[in-house]
C-alpha cells in the first residue's frame, strides 16, 4: 500500500473518533453542538503547545484530552440551560470564539498557526512511519468504540436515552438530566481533544480554519449521513466523507454544495441516516 | 467618539433588526429556526449586484435583489422546512444549516469566491450632530430600516394575510378549523421575512460596496442572537434586539478589543441565556 493509502486511513480513523464522540452529543443524548470542530481544535493545539515545550507523547495527550473536557464543562454549564435551536447558536457562537482567540492569541501563533510540532512517540522512539501511526490511531479507535459501546448499554446511556425520548419524562423517572447531559458533553469534548492530539502530531502543523465551522459541519454530516444514534453509522459516515473528497478531488471546489445538499435530502428522505434502523422522527417522538 | 460609535452601532443594529424580524417571524409561526436567513440576505446582495451591473438602474436591481431573495425564502419553506412539519426540532434544524451551507456555496460556484462591489454613490453629503458625522448612506439605512419596520406593522396588524399569520402563529389548528389557509399563511411569513433580509443584504451592498458568497454568516448568526437578545417570536424585540447588538458592538469594538469585535454578539447572547432567557421583550420561555 501506498503512503497515500495509509493517509487516508489516518484521517478517516482520526474523524471516526470525531464522529463517534459528536454522536455521544447528538445520538445518544439528543443535544446537538455546532461547534464540535472547537473541541478537535483545543486537543491539537493544547497536546502541541504542550510538546512543543518538551511535555513527552503520553501525557500530553491525555492532558489535551482532559483540557478539552474542562472546556467541554465550560461551555455546557451556559449551554446546557438552553436546547435544541438556542443550543445550537450557542455552540455554534463557542465554535467562532474559539477560532476568533486562536487567530488573535500570541501563544497559539495568530493566524499562522503552530508550526514544528514533535510527531507522536510511543516509548521514547517517535512514531515516523504512517503504517506505525495508522495502528496508533486505529488502537484508541478500538478502545473508543468498545467504550461507547458499554456506555451505550450502561445506566448512563439509557439514561441518555430518556432523556433523548423525552425530558420531562425522564426528569419524572428521577434521572438527573442536567447531569447526564453534562457528562455527555464531558465524554464527547475528551474524545474529540484526543482526536485533536493524535492530529496535530500527524500533521506537526495546525492552524486556526482547519477548526472552524466547516469542519464543525463536516463532523455533524458524517454523524447524520450514518445514522444519527448508530455506533456503526459514524463509522461509515466518517469513511465515506473522508473517501469521496478524495476520490472526487477534481470536484474539491464543489464539496460544500455536497454537504449542504446531503444534509438537507437526508433530512427530507432517510433522517435516520445509512444505518439507522428508526427513523429520528420517530426516535424523538412529536414536539 | 462615542456618539460616532453610537451612530456606527445603530446603523448596524437596523440591519440585524432587519433580519431578525425573518428570524423571529418564521419561530413565531412554524417554532423553527431558519439558519439560512443570513443566505437570504446574501442572496438578495447578489441579486441586486448582478442586475446593477448589467443594466446601471437602480431600479431594477432592487426589484431583483427583493426577487432573489423572496425566491430562496420561498423554496426553503417549500423544499427544506414543509416536507419536516411536526418533526423533533432537530430534524429541521439539521436540514436549515444543510440549506445555508449549499445557498452559500452555490453562491460561490455561481458568483466566484471574491468580493464584488456594488458602485452606487447614493449622496456625499455629511451631516454633524453632537461631534458624529453622519453619512447619507447611513442615514438612508436607518430611514428605510424604519420605513420597513413600520410596514410590516401594518402589514401584521391591518392586512388579511398579515392577520392570518398572527392567527397561525398563536394556534395553527385553530386557525385552520376557522378557514385560513395555513400553508399560504406560512408562504406569506417566509416572503415577508426573505423580503426584510433581501432589503438588509442590499444596503449593506452599498454601505461597504462589497458582496460575497460568505457575507450573510456573521450577520445572519448575530441577528439571530439579537432575535433572542429581544425575545423571540416577539416584533418590537427583535427591532430592540438589533439596536442593542449593533450599539454594543461597535462600543465594544471601539473600548475594549477590536479584533473581538464579531465575539461581543456571541458573549452577549450567552449573557442573556444565563441572566433572562426569555429575552428582553420575551413573555415566555
Amino acid at each position: 500500500m501506498s503512503a497515500y493509502v495509509f493517509h487516508v486511513l489516518i484521517m478517516v480513523s482520526i474523524f471516526a473518533i470525531l464522529s463517534l464522540s459528536l454522536n455521544i452529543i447528538v445520538g445518544f443524548a439528543g443535544l446537538v453542538s455546532l461547534g464540535h470542530a472547537a473541541f478537535f481544535g483545543i486537543g491539537a493545539y493544547a497536546s502541541g503547545l504542550m510538546m512543543i515545550r518538551g511535555m513527552g507523547f503520553v501525557p500530553a495527550l491525555f492532558l489535551a484530552g482532559l483540557c478539552t473536557a474542562a472546556l467541554g464543562v465550560a461551555l455546557a454549564l451556559p449551554a446546557l440551560r438552553v436546547k435544541d435551536d438556542y443550543l445550537a447558536i450557542v455552540t455554534l457562537g463557542f465554535g467562532i470564539i474559539v477560532v476568533m482567540v486562536l487567530m488573535n492569541l500570541e501563544v497559539t501563533g495568530g493566524p499562522d498557526g503552530l508550526v514544528g510540532i514533535p510527531p507522536a512517540a510511543l516509548l521514547g522512539t517517535p512514531l515516523y512511519s504512517k503504517p506505525g501511526f495508522l495502528a496508533l490511531t486505529l488502537g484508541f479507535l478500538l478502545v473508543m468504540i468498545l467504550s461507547v459501546y458499554a456506555l451505550k448499554q450502561s445506566r448512563i446511556g439509557r439514561a441518555w436515552a430518556a432523556i433523548r425520548d423525552n425530558d420531562v419524562t425522564a426528569m419524572f423517572m428521577g434521572i438527573n438530566i442536567y447531569y447526564y447531559k453534562m457528562l455527555a458533553f464531558i465524554v464527547s469534548s475528551f474524545w474529540a481533544g484526543l482526536a485533536g492530539s493524535l492530529y496535530a502530531h500527524y500533521t506537526a502543523y495546525i492552524n486556526p480554519q482547519t477548526f472552524g465551522m466547516h469542519t464543525s459541519i463536516q463532523i455533524l454530516s458524517m454523524v447524520v449521513l450514518g445514522g444519527i444514534g448508530s455506533i456503526t453509522g459514524s463509522l461509515l459516515g466518517a469513511a465515506l466523507l473522508v473517501v469521496l473528497p478524495e476520490i472526487l478531488r477534481p470536484l474539491a471546489d464543489y464539496q460544500d454544495i455536497f454537504y449542504g445538499a446531503l444534509l438537507v435530502t437526508m433530512m427530507v428522505f432517510r433522517p435516520q441516516g445509512i444505518m439507522g434502523r428508526v427513523k429520528i422522527t420517530e426516535i424523538f417522538g412529536k414536539k | 467618539m462615542f456618539f460616532q460609535q453610537l451612530v456606527n452601532g445603530l446603523v448596524s443594529g437596523c440591519v440585524y433588526a432587519l433580519i431578525a424580524l425573518g428570524y423571529t417571524m418564521i419561530f413565531g409561526i412554524l417554532g423553527i429556526v431558519n439558519f439560512a436567513q443570513g443566505e437570504i440576505y446574501m442572496f438578495g446582495a447578489f441579486g441586486a449586484v448582478t442586475v446593477y451591473a448589467a443594466t446601471g438602474s437602480l431600479a431594477l436591481a432592487i426589484l431583483a435583489g427583493l426577487g432573489a431573495a423572496c425566491l430562496v425564502g420561498v423554496l426553503l419553506e417549500r423544499f427544506a422546512f414543509r416536507p419536516l412539519r411536526g418533526t423533533h426540532p432537530l430534524v429541521p434544524l439539521i436540514s436549515a444549516i444543510g440549506a445555508s451551507i449549499l445557498l452559500s456555496s452555490l453562491a460561490r460556484f455561481f458568483f466566484g469566491p471574491e468580493d464584488r462591489p456594488f458602485p452606487h454613490e447614493f449622496s456625499a453629503a455629511t451631516y454633524t450632530v453632537f461631534s458624529a458625522h453622519i453619512t447619507g448612506m447611513q442615514l438612508t439605512i436607518m430611514g428605510i430600516s424604519a420605513a420597513l419596520m413600520t410596514a410590516l406593522w401594518l402589514f401584521l396588524t391591518m392586512s388579511r394575510h398579515g392577520k392570518a399569520i398572527q392567527a397561525v402563529a398563536m394556534d395553527s389548528d385553530a386557525a385552520r378549523l376557522s378557514g385560513i389557509n395555513v400553508n399560504r399563511a406560512y408562504v406569506a411569513t417566509f416572503l415577508s421575512g426573505s423580503a426584510l433580509s433581501g432589503v438588509a443584504g442590499m444596503l449593506m451592498a452599498v454601505y461597504y460596496n462589497a458582496t460575497s458568497p460568505t457575507m450573510g454568516l456573521l450577520p445572519g448568526l448575530k441577528a439571530f442572537s439579537a432575535a433572542i437578545l429581544g425575545g423571540v417570536g416577539s416584533i418590537p424585540g427583535a427591532i430592540i434586539g438589533g439596536l442593542v447588538l449593533g450599539v454594543a458592538e461597535n462600543l465594544g469594538a471601539a473600548y475594549l478589543s477590536s479584533n473581538f469585535k464579531d465575539a461581543f454578539a456571541f458573549i452577549a447572547l450567552v449573557l442573556v441565556l444565563i441572566i433572562r432567557p426569555r429575552g428582553i421583550m420575551g413573555q415566555r420561555k
